[in-house]
């Protein structure tokens, strides 16, 4: 579960994300969505531990991220856009690597079939210089799957990848919600989040605009018209402009 | 505006756009003190008023003193071996494989290569805006060589650089086009080849039976020497190879004005013709400069991320250090992962082998007092690797935070305390510094003659070997404690001065200061070790003797050492957990 409470981030005067508040629970999928500069990365950076927020509360499965970030850490993934690898490190070094610092113990049982799943197997001796754009990707979602977490956190899980890739990681974002656990992503792609979300966020100018599941979010922006999107929604919610 | 108008317009305005970058980033502290030390640093360096007054038989000197005076025989010589030089550089040119590629940014590709712009405009375009370089090379190699401004040795390195440009790119254009089978068919290339062959086999034997051999007479003194080369540059082809190539440095080297315009006129026309040369040159150009600008954008591209090592080669996987456990010391596993980024040499099995050797060959050439010069030139090269490692290994092992600094948001998310990240991050320079600085340590005392070692009792050997070698770990620690502290505590800055590649007055002073901080810093850092070891030394030597002194002083030094290296390590891992990289990092 992801919980966060009257979350603020500062910085110097200038206020990216004021007062949010909002709860993901497992098998839940949270889509973050605002124009940009709507703070949703710095929410999803604040979220994983990268960034101090100025103010607020944030649990992860249960643990307080700011005052036991080690436990908080154990239950979470976070995937950033741009999947960052190590450059000397092949496949199968990064997934050593990764279990030594979570502690996965027999890490190969593991590995082996998410490599598999993950169609990189066949790569598990590479450098990430021999991989392309979505196999980095894919390699980075493994690192992060191989302890299991239950709080998963996708920043653009979509940059980059081919309409097979976008596909399939689809389909592991609902695999891994069925699986129960409890995912947050952003995504300007309003249709990916049609099609994963349970529930969505709108941001503005890094504050909440609306929030719910998709229903409630949709009766309210939709103006009484069944067929409206989540696009139209968003342009009525966010009145059609950055500011 | 006509096409050339709007090329020359691209090149002034990017020239404008560039000056003025920088001279705004000069608001920011970092790059206002930067830029006043880089400046204070050139006034010293070359224009400081120096005592001594320059020569006044060698021309171009400056304000601030001169090379050495020589005679118009030496310096007949100078310019001989300088023709030389300059005549070797440029036919190696014609050995190296290199294909036609002129040097475009990626954004001057995209937008010219559609553009109607003819193939003879780029090429103009593309000399014209090399210039820039050559004269700012110009300058700079005119300070650095005459430690004063003047205008006809600028003008003088200018026609040198740019020649050579020319006839890089030119000699580019003719291997490609006779490496072409559509350009050039295989038996007409096979005719140039072998006329070409004929040629240089004909000059090189011309040159064997004209050109003598030094004799030892010959190499008695400098000035035998100088005689020997005066007469041999004389000799044989050598007059016809090397007449072009005085053509081009005789601007540089004229004694006046008046000998710098005559000498400028043939410059300029052996200029000329390779400029036409290059332009008249019928080969395609396109593809290889696609090729380059690529090459060059990842070389960048990589140098920005902070890996100078890896600026766009191919990396090749390699063997793991040891075997990982999935359980245990998670610091472990960054020394694992950063050994992996470091040569094969500096591998735990390799560093062992070399202790091996180094331990076998010193042992031996330790009992031939008869080898006293062998041993002591070992014991000198030792002494200077050892101390050069001390000092300087720091900025050369950068396997820690500096490196992984682009990876920081990945690191954070890890189940870590900082401490533990900046424990494992700086395990690895730790440990390669430590075993070579070791095998350095053990080869200067097993061959160390002329210090009093061989007349030591052994057990005081031994004792002052295993005395250094246990504070090397920790003085090591201490001192990639600073870089890495600094990256954490100003990461703009040391991504500025350590990781973009970035240039210019402003920065170069920023690496100044960045170096003198870094010196001071350790020196204060060393000072209670110091004083406590110091102190105790004395009151124990005075107690117990001298080798229970030695033994409480190294211990002393090791744990106060030790203290700071950790109080160290737990303020960074603090300071790490609260780094907010997106604040800290943005431009």
């Amino acid at each position: 579960m992801i919980e966060i409470s009257g979350l603020s981030k500062l910085f110097g005067d200038f206020t990216a994300v004021r007062d949010l508040s909002f709860r993901v629970g497992p098998g839940e999928v949270l889509g973050l969505v605002g124009p940009n500069g709507a703070g949703k990365t710095t929410t999803l950076r604040a979220l994983a531990g990268i960034i101090p927020p100025t103010s607020g509360s944030i649990f992860i499965g249960g643990n307080d991220l700011l005052k036991d970030p080690i436990s908080a850490k154990r239950h979470l993934a976070f995937f950033p856009d741009e999947p960052r690898l190590f450059d000397y490190l092949t496949v199968r070094q990064h997934l050593t690597f990764v279990a030594r610092l979570y502690g996965v113990r027999d890490h190969e049982m593991i590995a082996q079939p998410l490599l598999e799943e993950l169609e990189i197997a066949d790569r598990a001796d590479r450098l990430p210089a021999e991989l392309s754009r979505g196999m980095k990707q894919k390699l980075a979602i493994a690192c992060g799957l191989l302890h299991s977490p239950t709080a998963l956190i996708f920043d653009e899980p979509l940059t980059g990848l081919d309409p097979l890739g976008i596909r399939r990681m689809k389909d592991s974002i609902l695999r891994r919600a069925r699986a129960g656990a409890a995912i947050v992503l952003s995504s300007h792609l309003l249709h990916l989040l049609e099609e994963v979300c349970s529930h969505v966020l709108i941001l503005k100018k890094g504050e909440r605009i609306a929030g719910g599941t998709m229903a409630e979010v949709h009766a309210q922006f939709s103006d009484g018209n069944p067929s409206a999107s989540l696009e139209d929604v968003f342009i009525r919610a966010t009145g059609g402009s950055e500011n | 505006m006509s096409l050339s108008g709007a090329l020359l317009y691209l090149r002034a305005a990017s020239l404008w756009g560039a000056v003025r970058s920088r001279v705004l980033r000069l608001k920011q502290p970092k790059y206002l003190l930067g830029a006043v030390v880089g400046v204070a640093y050139f006034y010293f360096f070359f224009f400081r008023p120096r005592g001594v007054v320059g020569p006044r038989g060698m021309p171009g000197n400056g304000a601030g003193g001169g090379l050495p005076t020589v005679s118009a025989e030496t310096l007949l010589v100078i310019i001989g071996v300088a023709a030389l030089a300059l005549f070797l550089v440029a036919l190696i040119s014609w050995f190296v494989p290199r294909q036609a590629a002129l040097a475009f940014s990626e954004a001057e590709i995209a937008f010219l290569f559609p553009a109607p712009v003819s193939r003879r405009m780029l090429i103009h375009y593309r000399i014209l805006s090399s210039q820039f370089r050559l004269v700012l090379t110009a300058i700079i190699f005119t300070l650095i060589f005459r430690r004063g401004i003047t205008l006809t040795h600028a003008v003088g390195w200018w026609v040198i650089l740019a020649t050579l440009n020319l006839h890089f790119t030119a000699s580019s254009f003719v291997t490609t086009r006779l490496l072409n089978r559509t350009l050039t068919p295989p038996a007409r290339r096979n005719v140039i080849l072998v006329v070409a062959g004929v040629v240089v086999l004909a000059l090189v034997a011309w040159g064997w039976v004209t050109i003598d051999p030094p004799t030892a007479s010959d190499l008695r003194s400098g000035g035998a020497l100088g005689n020997y080369v005066a007469v041999q540059l004389d000799r044989g082809p050598l007059p016809w190879l090397l007449a072009i190539p005085r053509l081009t440095l005789a601007p540089y080297f004229a004694a006046d004005a008046h000998a710098f315009l005559l000498a400028l006129g043939p410059a300029l026309v052996v200029l000329g013709i390779h400029y036409f040369w290059v332009l008249h040159s019928e080969v395609s150009f396109e593809e290889a400069s696609i090729s380059r600008a690529e090459k060059r954008a990842a070389r960048v591209r990589a140098v920005q991320q902070g890996d100078w090592r890896n600026q766009g080669q191919t990396l090749k996987p390699q063997r793991p250090p040891f075997n990982l456990a999935s359980t245990g010391r998670p610091e472990v596993a960054f020394l694992w992962k950063n050994l992996l980024s470091t040569s094969a040499l500096f591998r735990p099995v390799s560093l062992l082998v070399t202790a091996v050797v180094v331990f076998a060959v010193g042992s031996w050439l330790g009992r031939r007092p008869d080898l006293e010069s062998a041993r002591s030139i070992a014991a000198g090269f030792g002494t200077a690797f050892f101390t050069i490692l001390l000092l300087f290994g720091p900025q050369m092992a950068r396997q820690d935070l500096r490196t992984d600094l682009k990876n920081a948001d990945i690191l954070k998310t890890y189940p870590l305390r900082g401490w533990q990240i900046v424990l494992g991050q700086l395990l690895t320079p730790i440990f390669v510094l430590s075993a070579v600085t070791w095998v350095a340590l053990l080869a200067v005392a097993l061959v160390a003659p002329g210090m009093g070692f061989e007349s030591q009792n052994p057990f005081l050997r031994a004792a002052l070997l295993i005395g250094a070698a246990v504070l090397v770990p920790p003085f090591v620690a201490l001192q990639l404690l600073v870089p890495n502290a600094a990256a954490v505590i100003f990461p703009a800055w040391v991504q500025t001065v350590s990781n973009r590649g970035e240039h210019g007055l402003d920065v170069m002073g920023q690496r100044i200061i960045f170096m003198a901080g870094q010196l001071l810093v350790t020196a204060l850092a060393l000072l209670p070790a110091a004083i406590v070891g110091g102190v105790l030394y004395l009151l124990v030597s005075w107690l117990a003797g001298f080798t229970l002194a030695f033994i409480v002083s190294v211990i002393a030094l090791f744990a106060v050492l030790s203290a700071e290296v950790w109080a160290g390590v737990r303020l960074l891992g603090d300071r790490f957990e609260e780094f907010d990289l997106s604040a800290e990092l943005r431009p």
